[in-house]
């Protein structure tokens, strides 16, 4: 019975115009973005390691130096591409890719892609995420708004029900025949991804369960948008009505909604601006960490008490020098404020990803485009973990340089000079991307929306085909 | 004829659920406006804010100054002394901001990529400036719900689901066979069916914005009239493509799904696909590389520092002071000046090219925005709202005339080894945001606009004059 279901389904699509148009169009679409994906991928990951090998290069043959001069020039910190961003860019366009690293000094991700792009970028690229995420959901609703319609204006409804078709197998029936070619699709994609990074030399730590993980994702979305237009087909009394309706839903789920929440976010925990969160980091160095204890005169105290456990009268005297001990106290003194002010902006973008979960239970777009980010490593979450690293590398690098200043010469010999060794002595900034468990658990929220949407709407289907009405 | 017309609106407005999708529109409206007003009165603020602050510290730094003068007050650290020009220059930049347009809430374009004010130091390049602003990445990938969000993307819709079945209804409810046995043009009064729905429509549209700007205090700002021209020319287009859609004389479920997949093409489709090919075709250089190339430049200068110097008096003698015998307080400074030239001989250009790529990507947009109305909207608002690729590629360019002219107020009083004074703090270059030049184009927006819809309405006459009776009553 199923079997004859899904044939006489699938052999009416095949039959018509609409779904060969469709789903050659979107097989085409897909193919074109995905080499246009691996060639930006290519291209950013050579730059990637131009630099990666032009900054170690400057660091290492920065010639003789004082060490702190040396963190003074500083280097750079490159966020590295993660494999799976060739099916999913996330925000990678709208952050940083280049962290300055110096002295004294916490710098921010800087040069964003969409910068270097025009207005129109703003529209959404021809990118596999924009296949996956919005016109894979699309198709599903042109290809089966009318799946109960189409039944009921011919009047072949009546006939089914007069012949007592199990409601149940008749949808499991329409069911099938709609998610199999997408479901298709949707493997051709992810397979061309696969082979084309393994044919990437040096494509980097890309886990297949990470690939896995990403293809269910999608399948349990297309597998929600199958459900959603079924209903919306079985309780539409005609095919224009279910297709607007339908079409309704999409523009809510993908357009509106993640446009509301983001508004309400924003609205609701706004961040500073740049110059005002500059300036707030400015005013802590100048006086003081939260206003109290200003470091000239946390300094002096620290110099007294140095003097005393050394049991000397000046710091020319001290075993060490004092000045490059003075530096490091300082800068770990300015870290504090530094990471004083991050972390709360890191609360303002945490409370942020709150109102996102709660909303994602109103679309479930917002579930999947989270998901898939954070599987792809390009959502804002692993934009902060690489700008904690680099944060965690710049204060090693410079707590090298001054130790070294400390250990290996006197105080106010500024004239001291280190030379490579010490420069190469600095492993190269290796960052690794967040584990898989990580991200999971992570992402547990989302997942959960995902699936209550996939339940939810799998239910609701099928109760409203047991009450469809023949009319 | 006004029979006909009153007729016609009463059956309109008979629809239930067109009255339910009128007040959705309202929502979305008031909305994107609350939305608008909001991102516009956080970036006044933060302004009005920076320039207060700018204000006071000038203030306090004058106050020290002259008491320094009258000495009252003593630095001991040279670096802290305000009265140094370095010290001045470089901690007391003055705000360069670029102030909101008056429609500003309209369209945020790209005021949520880039910064809206900055501070000008003596260090520092204003070429190599990043000007991005913090913000969440999510928000900015899933861009702005404002006012040219909903007509951009949902005002098309509410044009179709109002006009997609005009023609079939009749058919499907068989009065259409009556209506062709009258003595009355089919053309003219189905466009008169239209037209009556066009005037609804643009009064719904109109009313709800003037409405929403109302509720939210913001009155009718200046251009609110050309705004509602652009944009009721974008429904007109929608109007027009349905109408042709049903003069075909198909059903209203293939009218629906051909208008839908013209939404999915004008809307979605094409702008991406110009954006990516702008992308592909014109590249932009590494920006990693210009970093590695200006830092490159600026290791060569230090080492070379004194020797650049020397070359650097060569071409400037009128810098080279009269009276050597005392050091020059600022020798760093002046190396660093000096260095300067050679560091943007080097940079230069990758800038340049990293330029022209970009103008050529705009180039390439510009003509190609002609294909799809979306797009043209997009510009006209983004154009009206002055939140336009242009008017920040602008903005930048002023932010580098002032920091040179920063510079300029400063550099020769550096090789002069002058100090700051009470005088000099009113002679300080100001700079007032200016918008009148950049290039607008509105009016070629708005024209094409509607002579595309016109060219589809001619297109619908064409296929209509093509149709005979019978194709008209089959369906």
């Amino acid at each position: 019975m199923i079997r004859a279901i899904l044939r006489k389904e699938l052999t009416e699509n095949v039959r018509e115009g609409r779904f060969r148009v469709v789903i050659l169009t979107l097989l085409l679409v897909t193919v074109v973005s995905v080499l246009v994906s691996k060639r930006y991928y290519e291209s950013v990951n050579e730059q990637h390691e131009r630099a990666r090998a032009n900054a170690r290069q400057e660091w290492v043959g920065q010639g003789q130096k004082n060490p702190h001069s040396a963190a003074h020039y500083g280097t750079y910190a490159f966020k590295p591409k993660y494999p799976l961003s060739l099916i999913d860019n996330g925000v990678d366009k709208y952050a940083g890719v280049s962290i300055f690293l110096e002295a004294h000094k916490r710098s921010d991700a800087q040069y964003m892609a969409a910068q270097d792009q025009t207005a129109l970028s703003r529209f959404g690229d021809l990118t596999p995420d924009f296949i996956l995420m919005f016109l894979i959901p699309l198709v599903i609703i042109l290809l089966g708004f009318n799946a109960f319609t189409r039944e009921r204006e011919s009047g072949t409804l009546r006939l089914l029900k007069s012949q007592g078709v199990p409601v149940g197998r008749l949808l499991l029936g329409k069911w099938v025949a709609l998610y199999l070619p997408i479901a298709i699709v949707t493997l051709v994609l992810f397979a061309l991804a696969a082979i084309l990074l393994s044919g990437i030399r040096d494509y980097g730590v890309f886990g297949v369960g990470a690939w896995l993980l990403l293809l269910m994702v999608f399948l349990v979305y297309y597998a929600v948008f199958t459900n959603l237009t079924l209903l919306v087909s079985a309780v539409s009394p005609r095919s224009s009505l279910s297709f607007v309706a339908l079409l309704g839903l999409w523009v809510l789920s993908c357009l509106a909604m993640p446009k509301a929440s983001s508004a309400m976010a924003d609205s609701l925990f706004p961040y500073p601006t740049q110059l005002e969160f500059e300036e707030q980091i400015a005013r802590d160095k100048r006086s003081g960490l939260n206003g109290h204890d200003p470091w000239n005169a946390a300094a002096k105290k620290l110099e007294e008490e140095t003097l005393a456990r050394h049991n000397v009268q000046t710091v020319a005297e001290l075993p060490f020098n004092w000045d490059g001990y003075f530096m490091q106290q300082g800068e770990e003194h300015e870290a504090e404020i530094y990471f004083k002010h991050y972390q709360s902006l890191k609360e303002t973008y945490q409370n942020q990803t709150r109102v996102y979960k709660t909303l994602a239970v109103l679309s479930p777009f917002l579930p999947t485009r989270f998901l898939s980010m954070a599987i792809c490593r390009t959502d804002y979450h692993a934009h902060w973990d690489f700008a904690d690293a680099a944060e965690k590398y710049r204060l090693m690098l410079v707590g090298k340089m001054n130790g070294d200043m400390v250990e290996n010469s006197k105080t106010g010999e500024w004239d001291y000079l280190a030379d490579e060794k010490l420069w190469a002595a600095v492993p190269d900034f290796d960052y690794q991307p967040l584990s898989q468990r990580t991200v999971l658990a992570l992402q547990q929220g989302n997942l959960l929306t995902l699936l209550g949407w996939w339940l939810v709407s799998a239910m609701a289907v099928y109760v409203a085909v047991k009450k469809m009405s023949i009319f | 004829m006004i029979k006909s017309l009153i007729y016609e609106w009463k059956t309109i407005a008979r629809e239930r659920w067109l009255s339910v999708l009128f007040l959705l529109f309202f929502g979305c409206t008031l909305f994107a406006v609350r939305n608008g007003r909001e991102h516009v009165g956080d970036r006044a603020a933060a302004i009005d804010k920076a320039r207060h602050e700018q204000e006071v510290a000038e203030e306090a730094t004058r106050f020290e100054i002259d008491s320094i003068a009258r000495g009252l007050k003593r630095y001991e650290q040279s670096w802290l002394d305000p009265r140094m020009l370095s010290v001045y220059g470089q901690r007391m930049g003055r705000v360069v901001a670029m102030d909101p347009q008056p429609l500003a809430f309209v369209s945020t374009g790209q005021s949520d990529l880039f910064t809206h004010y900055t501070k000008p130091k003596l260090y520092g390049e204003a070429y190599a400036l990043g000007f991005s602003e913090l913000s969440n990445p999510v928000k900015l990938l899933f861009g702005s719900f404002d006012l040219a969000f909903v007509c951009i993307y949902l005002l098309p819709l509410l044009v179709v689901a109002f006009s997609y079945n005009v023609l079939s209804a009749e058919r499907e409810s068989g009065s259409l066979r009556l209506t062709l046995a009258q003595p009355i043009s089919v053309f003219g009064w189905l466009l008169r069916k239209f037209m009556v729905r066009f005037v609804a429509l643009a009064a719904v549209v109109v009313g709800s914005m003037m409405l929403a700007f109302l509720m939210m205090g913001l009155g009718l700002p200046h251009g609110t009239v050309r705004m509602v021209a652009v944009i009721l020319s974008y429904a007109f287009f929608w109007f027009a493509l349905s109408f042709w859609v049903n003069v075909t004389g198909k059903s209203s479920g293939s009218n629906a799904v051909k208008l839908m997949s013209a939404w999915i093409v004008v809307v979605l489709l094409l702008p991406a696909i110009i954006g990516q090919l702008a992308t592909q075709l014109y590249p932009v250089p590494s920006r990693i590389n210009m970093i590695h190339q200006y830092r490159v430049a600026e290791a060569e200068a230090d080492k070379r520092a004194s020797e650049i110097l020397k070359t650097y008096y060569r071409d400037h003698p009128e810098l080279a002071r009269q009276d050597s015998s005392q050091p020059n307080r600022y020798q760093f400074w002046i190396e660093y000046f000096a260095s300067i030239d050679l560091i943007k001989e080097a940079v230069m250009p990758v800038v340049d090219r990293y330029n022209r790529q970009l103008a050529s990507q705009q180039a390439w947009v510009d003509q190609w925005r002609f294909a799809s109305p979306a797009i043209l909207l997009q510009d006209a608002l983004t154009d009206l709202s002055g939140t336009s690729a242009r008017h920040y590629s602008d903005f930048r360019q002023q932010v580098i005339a002032y920091a040179d002219a920063w510079r300029s107020y400063f550099m020769p009083r550096m090789f002069r080894n002058e100090w700051m004074t009470t005088e000099a703090l009113d002679q300080l270059p100001r700079h007032t945001y200016q918008s009148q030049h950049v290039r607008s184009s509105f009016l070629i927006d708005l024209l094409v606009m509607v002579l595309a819809a016109i060219g589809v309405l001619a297109a619908g006459w064409v296929t209509f004059r093509r149709l005979s009776t019978e194709q008209l009553l089959a369906g």
